[in-house]
């Protein structure tokens, strides 16, 4: 038995029990496998939705969510009515519940689980948990089911029982020491002694804005319009500080405990509103209002410095210099259209194999430099370089001479011309991936030549291997790409 | 009267903008407006490809390339290596590069991308451009001074709005000064099937030899070992066939 309710508690089935032993005690009652995996996902899609009341949350456990909320209640005014609107918001999303609001993470999981009831939180302002959590069971302190026993074994059910009790002498009791430590940071946490880290579930935000509607928003229309206003709201916030942010996550909080959200990345830190508007664009629409959506949130992350620079005063005077800056929102609105990462410049490798030569990375706003690598011989490299080379059937003369027929894409293609060979040897530290049984092999070394056909097209073919290399099968011959 | 009003009545124009019309080869390929580029036969691409970089105006320092390519033309011709495009242009191209599934997507791009003015020169490699897409492409060309080309397979046909379209056939390399056995400079014959600038020269067909160590393109003439007869190409709309009258 993992979980049982009300109606199972009182018959005296609780979890721990075997399930057989369950149903000796209640014959008809009702069971449903546990899954976990459903309900890490649940827990994970409530606390997104928590970040309505504060933006530090913390999954704790399987079953519980933590929030940090200094700083937030007094939105709510006043801790006790925001406990109270939690309490209202997940009865209609139709979640049982427990609150508990303390100063500290460990009286605050005690008052939950041992104070709280349904529907009524249990409050414990700050500095007050030593008499707060007194009359509270041993178990309310996050310790082990080991650890339990034995405390209720000295007659110590509450956690009152723990302040007196000299540290030593309790150490004294446990069969290690790492149990006794377990209980005493559990006790000093909780009272605030000693410091617990908060580990929140997603990264806060450098910076947010948000629009709580009194009344609930049903239509696409009205989502742009509050989206708009939170931009505005937020890119004045922004400029204020004199930064620019690279991702936005616009959050659509429906009522009846649901998440919409929408990112959009830059490659460059932004901040005109015109610009982010346009990122969001269409994507508004793909939001589900449902029964109303009653807040929404705009937060900005991966803050920095805007470059600044003065612009030139109209498109015409900037003479032959790009606008780095429109460039950026360029490519922006591209990728927010077609995916991120959809534009992207190559750039060339200090490497000779040709598959490996140049590298094709997104386009992050950085500085291009289209130099000629040193020592560059023109017309060696082809026009069209196919993204894996073609195998073709050739007639070549041994060794080492280039072909003299061979079909590439079914077609015979009679040479009347030839170049080469460029011989381009593999890296000796890179490696093939190891065949099953067999040692890992260096790539073959491969013989390049320009050849041209009757017609007037020019290929760049390959041997892969040399003739008595020692490496097996004859080699072979590949199409890699195309000369103008 | 406003602005807008002024420069939509061509009243007023931006200093920049170049002369409405170019009479002379390439017909403002790549300088201004909307330009085809299209194979003969298929697997001509590298000439296509070959032919827009002689002809397009040598990159300055800081301009910028968009370079759309629709993914079936990437997999199946394989795309421009930064090595040739930086031979091509000595050292000077910039080049952004775009994959997109679709031929739609890629003309949005390159549509975006002309507005956006940030880049100066879109090269956009599809399957296919229609009347209407190659219009809407010419105007917002021409209002931002941002030139398009189109590279297109050798199965488009028909209508376009584009300034020019040419069709490129490889031809056998001139003699290899060194080498006899080895191929030399490339050689295209360029064929102008559609040219608004200069109507008369529709049907013209041009031998060119691209020297890569010189970045030069030189026209050739009499190399060709067949007829040197431009094929017959079909004439743009509202243009009567004199021969007929």
């Amino acid at each position: 038995m993992a979980a049982a309710n009300k109606a199972a508690l009182a018959a005296g089935v609780h979890p721990g029990l075997r399930f057989t032993d369950a149903r000796a005690t209640l014959p008809d009652i009702a069971s449903e496998e546990i899954d976990r995996e459903s309900d890490r996902k649940a827990l994970g899609a409530l606390a997104a939705w928590m970040v309505r009341f504060s933006p530090l949350v913390a999954i704790d456990g399987d079953d519980g969510l933590l929030l940090e909320i200094t700083g937030c209640d007094h939105l709510f005014g006043g801790e006790e009515r925001m406990a109270g609107e939690l309490s209202a918001r997940l009865a209609r999303a139709g979640y049982g519940h427990r609150i508990g609001i303390a100063g500290t993470v460990g009286a605050a999981w005690a008052m939950a689980r041992a104070a709280a009831e349904e529907g009524r939180p249990a409050l414990l302002s700050s500095g007050a948990e030593r008499a707060g959590l007194a009359t509270l069971p041993a178990s309310a302190l996050r310790i082990s089911t080991a650890a339990e026993t034995l405390l209720r074994r000295f007659g110590l059910t509450r956690i009152g029982q723990l302040y007196d009790i000299d540290r030593k002498a309790l150490t004294r009791r446990f069969n290690s020491r790492q149990a006794a430590d377990a209980v005493t940071l559990r006790l000093d946490q909780a009272l605030g002694l000693r410091s617990e880290p908060f580990a929140p579930f997603r990264q806060p935000p450098d910076h947010s804005a948000r629009i709580s509607c009194p009344e609930p928003l049903t239509d696409t229309a009205g989502i742009s319009a509050g989206l708009e206003k939170l931009i505005e709201t937020l890119c004045r916030d922004l400029s204020a500080d004199g930064l620019g942010a690279q991702s936005f996550l616009f959050q659509a909080f429906r009522s009846d405990g649901e998440v919409s959200a929408i990112r959009v990345n830059s490659a460059r830190p932004a901040r005109a509103p015109e610009h982010i508007m346009r990122l969001f664009g269409e994507k508004t629409s793909g939001i589900d209002p449902g029964f109303g959506i009653d807040l929404l949130l705009l937060e900005a992350f991966r803050t920095g410095t805007m470059a600044a620079g003065s612009r030139p005063l109209s498109g015409d005077l900037s003479g032959n210099d790009p606008d780095e800056e429109a460039l950026a929102a360029l490519a922006d609105r591209i990728n927010a259209r077609l995916g991120e990462g959809a534009v992207t410049i190559t750039l060339p490798q200090a490497r000779h194999p040709v598959q490996v030569a140049e590298k094709t990375v997104p386009f992050g706003g950085q500085e291009m430099d289209g130099a000629l690598p040193p020592g560059n011989l023109p017309g060696l490299r082809p026009a069209r370089l196919f993204e894996r080379p073609e195998r073709v059937d050739v007639i070549a003369e041994v060794p080492d001479g280039p072909p003299l027929r061979f079909v590439w894409r079914r077609k015979v293609r009679r040479v009347v011309r030839a170049d080469g060979p460029e011989r381009i040897s593999p890296e000796w530290w890179t490696y093939l991936p190891s065949q099953a049984g067999d040692k890992a092999s260096l790539p073959r070394t491969r013989d390049y030549y320009r050849v041209e056909d009757e017609e007037g097209r020019r290929y760049w073919v390959y041997r892969d291997g040399l003739y008595g290399d020692g490496r097996g099968q004859t080699p072979e011959w590949f199409v890699q790409g195309l000369f103008a | 009267m406003d602005l807008a009003t002024l420069i939509s009545k061509g009243l007023v124009g931006p200093l920049t903008a170049p002369p409405p019309r170019e009479a002379a080869f390439p017909y403002g390929l790549g300088r201004h407006g909307l330009h085809e580029i299209a194979e003969t036969g298929y697997g001509d691409r590298a000439a296509i490809t070959g032919f827009l970089l002689a002809t397009a105006p040598r990159p300055s320092r800081r301009s910028i390339l968009l370079w759309v390519t629709q993914a079936s033309t990437a997999r199946d011709m394989g795309r421009l290596p930064e090595a040739a495009l930086r031979e091509a242009t000595g050292g000077q191209a910039r080049r952004l590069g775009l994959v997109t599934r679709h031929a739609g997507d890629a003309l949005w791009a390159v549509e975006e991308a002309v507005v956006s003015g940030a880049v100066s020169h879109v090269i956009a490699e599809v399957d296919a451009a229609d009347f209407t897409a190659t219009r809407r492409l010419t105007l917002a060309s021409e209002r931002h001074g941002v030139p398009v080309t189109l590279l297109l397979p050798h199965t488009c046909e028909g209508a376009t709005a584009a300034l020019t379209r040419w069709r490129i056939s490889p031809q056998p390399s001139s003699p290899n000064r060194y080498d006899p056995r080895a191929p030399g400079h490339a050689r295209w014959r360029a064929h102008l099937e559609r040219c608004r600038p200069a109507p008369t020269l529709v049907g013209q067909a041009f031998d060119l030899e691209w020297n890569d160590e010189t970045l030069s393109l030189d026209m050739v003439s009499g190399m060709a070992a067949g007829p040197s007869a431009p094929r017959q190409a079909p004439y743009p709309s509202g243009y009567t066939n004199r021969k007929a009258s």
